[in-house]
């Protein structure tokens, strides 16, 4: 086949070539190498093709496994951009998914979805169909589409092109110094942002990612039992994960063995966790990184260059390489130095929009307002935030409700308009208590706390579930009418 | 001691049947966030300290497990 280098199966293809027989991906069950990785890509792909499928994207909903990846893989040499469906998702926001897809194809282990794994991977490869997809792809094309909260309570599907994914791993690999030594232990489930990383650095770079278990986070020890047998060097992190680690006592006995690089990002790093941390593994590089899924994943990084002291509030420092990072004043203007503004992002890591939604698309991907002379989109992030004299960048909070939770975005909005859809619940305002990391749902209405808890599992998913209900009388009103919410919060849990 | 634990775990998760589940942890129904704050209220409740040697699943699969885990840690003293 012709050598095109335009997109990740070019990575693929160079590192099967390379690499062959290592592992690029490993779970506790399975291994898989860049040379089946590169196989099963094309069978699955050479089954879609042959079976002339609509022109679409193609969700997958598979478990965390290997094969989920070559799954995702296939349906990019297909031509095609993948959606990945968590399995465990309610049923509710699953649908909401896959109608703003206009419901497309959808592959499945089971029978579940009109394209079973086992059955595509039986197909023969057949290079003339693949070369002949290839010859028309651009490196602007979709890669996938993932999907974050959003206010009105339907799920937003971000867009990113294969140039926007190359881009952010380029840069983040030459930050972390990612080469084919390492092994990447992956921490975030494969339909997030997060796992981007995970996914994609083995195909750059030739490291290897061992999908660790979603319920060793809860185990600090037989995380890092299992982390060291593997020979993990290092990871890319929600912040909340590390502090729930810390906070349930890894490294009171446990220890990492040959762990070197660590970034974490999500939300902001208490210099508490990070300070211990650095206590024992003095030798580890650590990055806080800044940024969101309609920036490929990213915008910042910070790299800590020195002890934290526990109260420290960590910048989130500096543009990547081929990012573009300013602020904006309310009406649009250049911001003055050293004052606030709305973080912007400029550049090839802005996604392509939210996918069949022109409305919310064009509200945030905007021409840039300080150049009217060519066009030049840029995102508007929604975070505010402020250059210090030394040219890096803090991060000061949110302009609207959206929060920072479990290192997922939530919109509390979104969790309200799901309330307000079961019966006995009049009125209700979702809160954040930052320092314990709860969602408190407040309601009136005579409907129970447990019943709407369970009937709201099958609305959210978990990471936006309020985890305290209380039932008031009414809710606090600010003269115009809106909910206060800033008494609420004062009220419930001592909020400022 | 039974229903006290079933009660901070309700307080917890409210949407939780734990009478009935048997894999807590192992099937996913806890999310570690919630590990942290019941640790954090066994510990105040019973008195006790359950560290990171304790935080297996097998230990907080069911409510059965957890009240042998609360057991055996106030024997301990």
């Amino acid at each position: 086949m012709h050598s095109f280098n335009k997109n990740v199966l070019s990575w693929l293809e160079e590192s099967a070539s390379k690499y062959a027989g290592r592992t690029a991906y490993e779970d506790e069950n399975e291994s898989i190498s860049f040379a089946e990785l590169e196989e099963e890509a094309k069978r699955i792909a050479s089954a879609i093709i042959k079976a002339e499928l609509p022109d679409m994207p193609i969700a997958v909903m598979m478990g965390r496994s290997v094969h989920t990846i070559a799954a995702f893989l296939g349906v990019v040499y297909s031509g095609r951009a993948y959606a990945p469906i968590e399995a465990k998702d309610p049923l509710s926001r699953r649908d909401k998914i896959l109608a703003n897809l206009k419901n497309p194809p959808l592959i499945t282990e089971d029978e579940s979805g009109s394209l079973n794994f086992a059955e595509l991977l039986k197909s023969p490869i057949d290079e003339d169909a693949l070369e002949k997809v290839r010859r028309q792809m651009t490196e602007n094309d979709p890669l996938y589409i993932i999907y974050t909260s959003g206010s009105s309570g339907n799920p937003k599907g971000v867009i990113s092109s294969h140039r926007s994914l190359m881009a952010y791993i380029k840069a983040y690999s030459e930050v972390m110094d990612i080469n084919e030594t390492d092994v990447l232990a992956s921490q975030s489930q494969l339909d997030y942002i997060a796992a981007i990383r995970d996914i994609y650095l083995p195909l750059l770079t030739g490291a290897k990612t061992f999908l660790l278990p979603k319920e060793y986070f809860m185990q600090p020890d037989v995380l890092f039992d299992s982390m060291n047998r593997h020979g993990v060097t290092a990871a890319g992190w929600s912040s909340s994960a590390v502090t729930v680690l810390t906070k349930l006592g890894a490294f009171k006995e446990g220890s990492l063995k040959g762990f070197k690089k660590l970034c974490f990002s999500g939300s902001v790093m208490p210099g508490k966790v990070l300070a211990l941390w650095q206590e024992n593994l003095p030798d580890c590089k650590f990055v806080n990184q800044y940024g969101p899924t309609e920036a490929t994943a990213s915008c910042t990084y910070y790299e800590i260059g020195h002890r934290v002291s526990e109260d420290e509030i960590l910048p989130v420092g500096r543009a990547y390489d081929n990012y573009r990072v300013f602020l904006l004043t309310e009406d649009d203007k250049k911001v003055p130095d050293g004052e606030m503004g709305e973080i912007c992002v400029a550049g090839p890591c802005v996604a392509l929009g939210y996918y069949n939604d022109k409305e919310r698309t064009e509200k945030a991907f905007v021409q840039n307002p300080l150049n009217s002379a060519y066009r030049d989109i840029i995102y508007k992030t929604g975070d505010i935030g402020r250059f210090r004299e030394d040219g890096l960048l803090e991060f000061h909070g949110r302009s609207d409700r959206q929060i920072k939770h479990m290192g997922h975005r939530v919109e509390l909005d979104e969790i309200e308009a799901a309330a307000m859809e079961i019966e006995g619940v009049s009125e209700c305002a979702a809160l954040y208590d930052t320092e314990r990391e709860n969602i408190w749902l407040l309601y009136t209405g005579n409907a129970g706390a447990r019943d709407i808890s369970v009937k709201l599992r099958n609305m959210i998913p978990l990471f936006m579930l309020p985890r305290k209900l209380k039932q008031i009388e009414e809710l606090a009103k600010l003269p115009n009418g809106k909910t206060d919410i800033k008494r609420l919060e004062k009220d419930t849990f001592g909020g400022k | 001691m039974r229903d006290r634990i079933i009660e901070i775990l309700s307080g917890v998760r409210a949407d939780v049947d734990f009478e009935k589940e048997t894999e807590l942890v192992s099937g996913n129904i806890l999310e570690s966030f919630d590990i942290v704050d019941i640790v954090a209220e066994l510990d105040d409740e019973f008195d006790i300290e359950i560290g990171p040697k304790e935080l297996k699943a097998e230990n907080f699969d069911s409510v059965e497990a957890i009240e042998a885990l609360v057991e055996r840690l106030m024997g301990d003293e």
